[in-house]
């Protein structure tokens, strides 16, 4: 499912002396099955923009063109958009609100009318690919839960759905180290068996230069950046300019350039690094 | 949707009517009120326009803005405009279909109508040129004397400012949640009252719990500031009565007084 | 103890006054769907709703669009309804009914008379308690029931 965005404006509270512009012409394509990252600071756009996405917010002008299917056009149904394109918001624990895990995480799945068997078996699935059992939780409360399970009972909530493409934002917020990795291996792991289109808005440029395939990087309203991880977070001055920090690996590497020590290759990870300056001690 | 909403009405400004004592404007408001329905014809009425039209230019509030607060209950005006006209006995004047327009009930529809109108800008004005924590003060201050036979005007007043200061934070939180839910296929605009009803579970449950939550922290920094209660607190900006608001008191009372007569004496 | 008290009628204040400002279309007028009248069942969870809900509707009423009377009758009434849901917390269907009543014979007679609403008395107040039913009932009783399982909330 691959999805097109042509010039993209959305201006809050239009006509009124304090409008502001969210979004300026904004045009970019994101392939079926891929792995985005979208990183900005905060204000540049990147939750105005996925809500764009996934139809919750419609454009002044512009438009969004989901599989073929425009859906800034006013008669496509929300409920076609919401099927195909699903969006974790921040800190989901806190649209959970149902007496049982299993009717939570049920809701999304209800909601698109699907047949009572099929979504018990959406339930199940979907608690399994967030690692979670439903022996164990399903009956349960979910205020019952400890903060990290809840996060991911909201995420199975909407992984419920099967969209075709998953749209997380800061799924990582607030959590401690472990926490943090569990989810990045959850998405990963769903992108992995779902094979959908994942996009990751993220401050944390770790995760984003070691999952996404390719970043798109917002800046007061406009993308101006597009590329692989290795090309974007080559630009460092760029990106610090723009208030944004460097993945702690390629940090690293600037710091080692400013000392005259240039690596060949840009290292994503801390592995990579690890690897990159074995090689480079070796060949000095 | 939700960002689109200003809290209150108010109008920033600092027109004559702005900086009025917001007790007087409160009680001004009441009597502009109640005068309104000691109004008998439509001279009665021009008087009131008059009145009101001076405020209007006084206050410096775009007519823009005025008309706006008509618009959520344009349909009421409405409503009370078109059942006066047709459900008023008398000299029939026109037929439309099983329906009858009377002189009678052309009357009382423009009259209940302008009235209706009337009586909503008056009280709009307020919220236009009254910041809504000097509405709150005011209103404490106003029930204080009634403090004497138990009503806690300072705790009133303390949770108005609280829920004041809360509001634009839980309307953020209820288009979060609101959106959220939406991302799910929760649909808060289709189907009967009942099925709308019903939808609106899954967001008022989240918002109650984000709610107290706030709720919590809010209450724990109060206790590290030492609150503790109303009585022995002073205010930092003490309300203090001025001559403008002797002046307008006084127009106040010669409208009402203007009123009166047209309707009962000329 | 006092603050969290007074904040937890704050917070049930600003539900309230965000939910009737939310909604406006709905909630001022001859249509009373209100649906922050739901939360009247909140003296059943917890006594600061008591104030909580009489400060809410005095700043619902506040910063609309008109209601100088309700700011006095509504605002009453609503006051008296949560005193006595609040005594009769232990028979949770019969918390919705004191709002359900206050409402439609205070606020009933107020579009009569004073808005002059053509309708015969009687239709004014059916026509008021019905909207205050279906919030509520139609979305006060389940909300309590979900609550009820989240008491804690309220400590």
């Amino acid at each position: 499912m691959s999805i097109q965005v042509k010039n993209l404006t959305h201006i809050y509270s239009e006509g009124m002396p304090y409008q502001t512009i969210a979004l300026e012409d904004n045009s970019f394509e994101i392939a079926d099955g891929s792995f985005v990252g979208i990183i900005g600071h905060t204000g540049s756009g990147k939750s105005t923009l996925i809500q764009h996405l996934n139809g919750l917010l419609k454009p002044n002008s512009g438009t969004i063109l989901v599989d073929g299917l425009d859906i800034t056009d006013a008669s496509v149904s929300l409920r076609d958009i919401r099927q195909r394109i699903g969006l974790v918001f921040q800190y989901p624990e806190y649209q959970l609100f149902e007496e049982t895990v299993e009717k939570d995480v049920a809701f999304g799945p209800q909601n698109l009318g699907l047949p009572e068997d099929l979504i018990g078996e959406r339930v199940r699935e979907a608690l399994h690919l967030v690692g979670l059992s439903y022996e164990d939780v399903g009956q349960r409360s979910p205020f019952d839960l400890s903060g990290g399970e809840k996060r991911r009972v909201a995420i199975a909530g909407v992984i419920a759905m099967r969209p075709k493409v998953l749209i997380l934002d800061e799924p990582t917020a607030g959590l401690d180290p472990k926490a943090h990795k569990d989810i990045l291996n959850l998405i990963e792991r769903v992108h992995r068996e779902e094979n959908n289109t994942i996009i990751l808005v993220s401050h944390n440029m770790g995760d984003i230069a070691a999952l996404s395939e390719k970043v798109l990087v917002m800046h007061k309203g406009r993308m101006v950046m597009e590329g692989t991880p290795g090309e974007v977070f080559k630009k460092a001055e760029l990106l610090l300019g723009m208030g944004l920090e460097l993945p702690p690996a390629a940090g690293f590497m600037e710091l080692l350039k400013q000392r005259g020590i240039n690596l060949e290759n840009m290292p994503l990870t801390i592995e990579e690094a690890v690897e990159e300056i074995t090689v480079w001690t070796g060949n000095n | 949707m939700i960002r689109d909403i200003t809290l209150g009405q108010y109008y920033p400004g600092e027109s004559k009517i702005h900086v009025l004592d917001p007790r007087v404007k409160i009680i001004c408001t009441f009597a502009y009120i109640i005068t309104l329905f000691l109004v008998r014809d439509f001279v009665g009425f021009a008087i009131a326009v008059g009145f009101l039209g001076l405020i209007i230019i006084l206050a410096k509030v775009p007519l823009k803005f005025i008309f706006k607060g008509l618009k959520p209950i344009f349909f009421i005006i409405i409503f009370t405009f078109t059942v006066n006209m047709f459900m008023t006995k008398g000299e029939p004047l026109a037929e439309i279909g099983f329906l009858t327009i009377t002189r009678e009930g052309l009357y009382n529809a423009f009259f209940m109508g302008l009235r209706l109108i009337l009586l909503i800008i008056g009280s709009s004005l307020l919220t236009l040129t009254t910041k809504p924590i000097n509405l709150t003060d005011g209103i404490e201050r106003l029930l204080s004397p009634f403090r004497k036979i138990g009503v806690p005007a300072h705790e009133l007043a303390m949770m108005m400012t609280i829920a004041l200061r809360f509001i634009p934070a839980l309307l953020e939180e209820t288009d979060k949640i609101m959106k959220a839910q939406m991302a799910r296929g929760a649909d808060f605009e289709t189907g009967n009252l009942l099925r709308r009803a019903k939808s609106l579970i899954p967001l008022l449950v989240p918002l109650f719990i984000s709610a107290f939550r706030i709720a919590q922290d809010l209450a724990m920094a109060m206790e590290a500031r030492c609150y503790r209660g109303g009585d022995a607190r002073t205010r930092m900006n003490a309300m203090r009565f001025h001559t403008r608001d002797a002046l307008a008191s006084l127009c106040m009372i010669c409208f009402i007084a203007l009123i009166v007569l047209q309707a009962y004496y000329l | 103890m006092k603050s969290k008290y007074l904040v937890h009628g704050a917070v049930i204040a600003a539900v309230y006054a965000a939910l009737t400002l939310l909604l406006m279309p709905i909630s001022y007028g001859v249509m009373q769907i209100r649906v922050a009248e739901a939360l009247t069942i909140l003296p059943a969870l917890t006594p600061a709703a008591i104030p909580g809900l009489f400060a809410g509707c005095l700043l619902a009423n506040t910063l609309g669009p008109y209601g100088i009377f309700d700011i006095v009758l509504g605002s009453a009434a609503t006051l008296a309804a949560a005193l006595v849901s609040y005594k009769l917390r232990s028979k949770p269907l019969l918390v919705p009914l004191p709002p359900v009543l206050a409402n439609g014979l205070v606020i009933g007679p107020m579009l009569y008379y004073v808005y002059s609403v053509p309708l015969p008395l009687w239709a004014c107040i059916l026509w008021i308690a019905a909207g205050e039913a279906a919030a509520c009932y139609g979305i006060g009783l389940p909300l309590l029931r979900y609550l009820s399982k989240r008491k804690s909330v309220f400590r």
